[in-house]
């Protein structure tokens, strides 16, 4: 099944190449509040070479979400986002990895394999609400803890990075 | 020990299950702690809290710097706020920091940050123009809270360092647990490894064991004198041992793989062993097989045919049925086996003669010896000088005591030919003792010996036994008794009592003799046993006496002992099983030698002179009439022309003996056709008695003849004359005498026959159709037949109507015919 979804995401993924030029027009210029910035070895830019995504632009992608309990919060929270496997699919990045930085400029390096169908995310809502810097906003990488055990080791939990604001694809 | 193998490896298979179960058991418990132990730290649900409550302190220094900073950024001081803030919110909430929230200063510290931040929030969310104006004051509320905020770090530090330790126990211990489930797991290892060792010990050793056993059985096999073979289900021969090699004469090589039947079964015998083989193939029904020894004939190599004993058994083995034969050549026990047989047979034939010999011995010596005692009894009533009469006493002691030698000796023979008949009749035990007592009491006297009886318990006179038996015994065992005591005492006591099975008769004899030594007392009764041989020669005796008194005893199924100490006098006891009776008629009473006889017409036939002159002389001396005769036929003259009281009738003579000359008397219509006719021999041989009676004699009188028992017979014979016309239907004493030497099957036999004849007879008679000498004829027959089985009151009648028809007195026949069918049936009765 994982394996049938991967040949289908690679798929997928040969069809985004192609039409790159088409998307990147499809994500303008952020007219709000930058939420992320997206640089490094991406197919995908907007203002110079970086990918800069407000709200608007990160709820235009195709959105996912899932429920879990984390070991930050307490009890089971529904969240929704961008999956990463989606957002690496829009930004064209199919390996290496990619460096996620915080507001308080706390860093940690996610691997693209990371990326895929039924894992984590980058949230922009917790429980159908925007998530604010004091609430780890404005957006989060979970995982589906809940999911699979090997969601919950400490690389798992080292990567679920807060008050996130960039993230820069390196081979 | 097969047994204790077995319990052995049942118990080391139950160890090492036990053990393996162990081990698997150990690995589970290992695997899931190894799991669990990487459970907890693959799923670390702590992220980097350390790190967390460093970066606390770290984050608050970066906002508090913000407030210092000149001019101050706003927005970063904001966004330096909010990082704070979320780190403390994490920090409150997060599950991760539950067990440390715990900690109660932990707690409190944290509380007062939060309310630092409460007092905070307002201030920064104001507008940027209020909170410009208010910057010292959130510097001086992050002052206050600055040490709080070290404390959070801190104590997160201790907390963490505690749950450090704790953790590290923890895994110490997990370590221990795995250090000693392994070492378990070794050490179970290391039994089941001695375990299999063992295991292998005992099974080479098992397999050393085998071999050996096969060794020794095949060593048994080979030096068994018995023949082994071996076959298959089919028959064919899978061993042959050396010793059947020898039996069989062929070579094992030549035999393997051939039939056995072929091999050592004989030509006639093989088809019933084909067909046995087959019968236990197809329904396996075994008749041979496993039924123990069982003696066949076998065929050597070279076709000789000899006895073999065999036993067969068969065992299951993985190639099917095998049969284990033993076989044993036996034609030298065989051989043995008819030698003895015809050494037996011969040893047999040898005592047979040796009986005959002694029994025509005792004949010929008794013949002479009737002479010699007889003409001494007369030589008394002639005139004797002192001395001559003590010559005469000694010569008649020495020759009645040889006699009783021969007479012994007889009764020994006849004995061990099984000859000798036990009879059963009421008889007079007090008249019969007391006649032992009178006849040894002159002899006591002369010893000085006093002489008596009496009953021990009530007085029981009338039994039923065999009386003349019992008067030998009694009679030897008193005379002995009175032989060796001199000046004593001989006391006989009788009783009778009943035991469980019975009445039984017990006879003591107590004498104050010299006793009997020890070693003499166990054998006194055996044969040619003699005492002291000196005292013996004073008091003679072959030492057949007590020998021939057991023999009697135990023909009556009875006991005889002697209780004795030297010195002390010995008393003699016999045991033997009785019936009381009642007294009746027909009883036997022994002659009793007194009574005075009317003088009666006597003919004697006898041909040698001398003992013809000797009964002569007794009869005249009694006051009877004598008349003589020499041969049977001059006797036989006689009878025809005078009717005589009594004809005492010699055996052997010239001319004509006594039987033949009987039987014409009998047959005869002469005066003394129905006289009384006595045999007078020597010869005692109980079939020759029976073939007396037959020829029609009365009784038999045996020689040498002595006054006293020519006078009892005398008697008998006056009280038969005497006696009342009146019939007794039996002459109870004569038949018993018949049964006795006819012996039980001949008397069965004959009576058969006589009520048979009779029968016909009276058929005859009742018809009248034959003339009067027919019918006189036919009564006389009929009267000798009844005569010989003393029916008295048949015979008389009989008799009578051969008077009747011979007179013509036609008149008295119907009546006297008419009682004939009531008679006969009363008769036969009688004699069953």
């Amino acid at each position: 099944m994982i394996k049938f979804l991967r040949t289908i995401a690679g798929a997928s993924a040969i069809l985004i190449l192609s039409a790159t030029p088409l998307l990147a027009q499809d994500i303008p210029a952020p007219q709000g509040d930058v939420l992320l910035t997206i640089t490094g070895n991406i197919q995908m830019t907007n203002v110079d070479d970086q990918l800069q995504l407000d709200r608007d632009a990160l709820m235009a992608l195709d959105a996912t979400t899932f429920e879990t309990s984390t070991i930050w919060t307490e009890g089971v929270h529904s969240f929704q986002g961008v999956s990463l496997a989606t957002l690496m699919e829009a930004l064209g990045v199919t390996e290496g990895t990619i460096i996620a930085t915080a507001i308080n400029d706390y860093a940690v390096e996610i691997p693209v394999s990371d990326a895929v169908e039924g894992g984590g995310m980058v949230a922009y809502l917790m429980d159908d609400a925007e998530m604010r810097v004091r609430d780890k906003g404005p957006l989060w990488v979970v995982y589906p803890y809940d999911s699979d055990p090997a969601y919950r080791t400490e690389v798992i939990y080292s990567r679920s990075i807060w008050q996130l604001d960039r993230l820069e694809a390196v081979n | 020990m097969p047994d204790t193998a077995d319990q052995r490896a049942a118990a080391g298979r139950t160890f090492a299950v036990l053990a393996g179960l162990l081990v698997i058991g150990a690995i589970l418990f290992l695997a899931f702690n190894v799991s669990r132990e990487i459970r907890l730290l693959g799923s670390a649900n702590s992220d980097n809290v350390q790190w967390s409550l460093a970066q606390t302190e770290v984050e608050f220094l970066e906002y508090r710097r913000h407030l210092d900073a000149d001019p101050v950024n706003l927005s970063a001081l904001r966004r330096n706020f909010d990082v704070f803030y979320s780190r403390m919110d994490t920090i409150s909430q997060a599950s991760v920091f539950e067990t440390t929230r715990a900690d109660v200063g932990f707690s409190d510290t944290l509380r007062d940050i939060q309310l630092f931040l409460t007092a905070s929030v307002p201030i920064i969310d104001a507008d940027d123009a209020d909170l410009r104006l208010l910057l010292p004051e959130l510097a001086a509320l992050a002052d206050g809270i600055r040490p709080s905020v070290r404390d959070l770090a801190t104590a997160g530090l201790d907390i963490f360092a505690r749950e450090s330790d704790v953790r590290r126990e923890a895994v110490a211990r997990t370590m221990s647990q795995l250090a000693f489930a392994l070492s378990l797991l070794i050490g179970t290892l290391g039994l089941a490894i001695f375990y299999l060792y063992r295991l292998i010990a005992i099974v080479s050793r098992r397999e050393t064991q085998q071999k050996q056993t096969a060794v020794r059985l095949n060593t048994v096999i080979g030096t068994s004198l018995d023949g082994v073979i071996v076959s298959d289900a089919r028959g064919r021969i899978i061993e042959f041992s050396p010793a059947a090699e020898v039996i069989f004469g062929h070579s094992r090589h030549d035999v393997i793989g051939r039939d056995i039947g072929q091999v050592i079964v004989p030509p006639h015998l093989r088809g019933a062993h084909d067909a046995g083989m087959e019968r236990m193939r197809t329904t396996g029904e075994k008749h041979v097989v496993g039924k123990g020894r069982l003696k066949l004939e076998a065929q050597r190599a070279n076709g000789e045919l000899f006895p073999v004993e065999l036993a067969i058994q068969s065992a299951t083995t993985d190639t099917g049925e095998i049969y284990i034969a033993f076989l044993r050549d036996i034609s030298a026990r065989v051989a043995a086996e008819a030698e003895l047989v015809a050494a037996r047979d011969r040893a047999l034939a040898g005592e047979k003669l040796k009986t005959e010999f002694l029994a025509t011995m005792s004949h010929e010596i008794r013949t002479p010896l009737n002479g010699i005692l007889g003409n001494m009894d007369l030589l008394h009533n002639t005139t004797l000088t002192p001395d001559q009469a003590r010559y005469l006493r000694h010569m008649e002691t020495s020759g009645r005591l040889l006699l009783t030698h021969v007479s012994d000796v007889l009764d020994i023979t006849r004995y061990d030919a099984g000859k000798l008949n036990i009879q059963r009749v009421a008889m007079n035990l007090g008249d019969l003792v007391q006649d032992i007592i009178d006849s040894q009491s002159s002899m006591a006297a002369q010893n000085g010996t006093a002489l008596d009886w009496g009953w021990d318990g009530p007085p029981q006179v009338w039994v039923e036994s065999d009386p003349d038996r019992l008067q030998h015994v009694l009679m030897n065992l008193v005379g002995n008794a009175v032989k060796f005591t001199r000046q004593g005492k001989v006391s006989l006591t009788v009783s009778v009592r009943a035991d469980g099975q019975g009445d039984r008769l017990r006879v003591e004899i107590a004498d104050t003799g010299p006793g009997l030594a020890a070693d003499l007392k166990d054998r006194v009764f055996d044969d040619f046993v003699t005492g002291n041989t000196a005292y013996d020669r004073d008091v003679g005796g072959t030492g057949l006496g007590l020998a021939i008194a057991k023999r009697f005893v135990t023909a009556l199924d009875g006991q005889i002992g002697v209780n004795s100490e030297p010195g002390q006098g010995c008393t003699f006891w016999i045991d033997i099983p009785i019936k009381r009776v009642t007294r009746h008629a027909d009883a036997v009473e022994t002659v009793r030698s007194s009574g005075k006889i009317a003088p009666l017409d006597i003919l004697v036939v006898e041909d040698n002179e001398i003992n013809r002159i000797v009964v002569r002389d007794m009869l005249q001396a009694a006051g009877h009439r004598v008349t003589e005769a020499h041969d049977g036929q001059q006797g036989m003259i006689k009878a025809q022309s005078h009717a005589y009281d009594l004809i005492l009738m010699d055996i052997s003579m010239p001319v004509m003996d006594g039987r033949t000359a009987t039987r014409l008397i009998r047959a005869g219509q002469g005066a003394s056709a129905n006289t009384r006719i006595l045999a007078l021999t020597a010869n005692v041989l109980q079939d020759e008695r029976a073939a007396f009676l037959e020829d029609g004699m009365d009784g038999i009188l045996t020689k040498p003849l002595t006054q006293a028992a020519l006078h009892a017979a005398l008697a008998k014979e006056d009280r038969a004359q005497t006696a009342p016309r009146a019939f007794d239907v039996i002459d109870s004493q004569h038949n018993r005498e018949t049964r006795d030497v006819l012996g039980v099957d001949t008397y069965d036999m004959m009576r058969s026959r006589f009520d048979a004849d009779m029968g016909a007879l009276i058929a005859e008679l009742t018809d009248g159709a034959g003339d009067p000498a027919a019918m006189a004829a036919a009564a006389h027959k009929g009267a000798g037949s009844a005569a010989v089985f003393g029916a008295v009151a048949l015979r008389e009648t009989l008799k009578q109507i051969e008077t009747a028809a011979k007179s013509g007195d036609t008149d008295a026949l119907p009546g006297l015919i008419a009682a004939l069918p009531d008679l006969h049936r009363d008769t036969i009765a009688a004699l069953a």
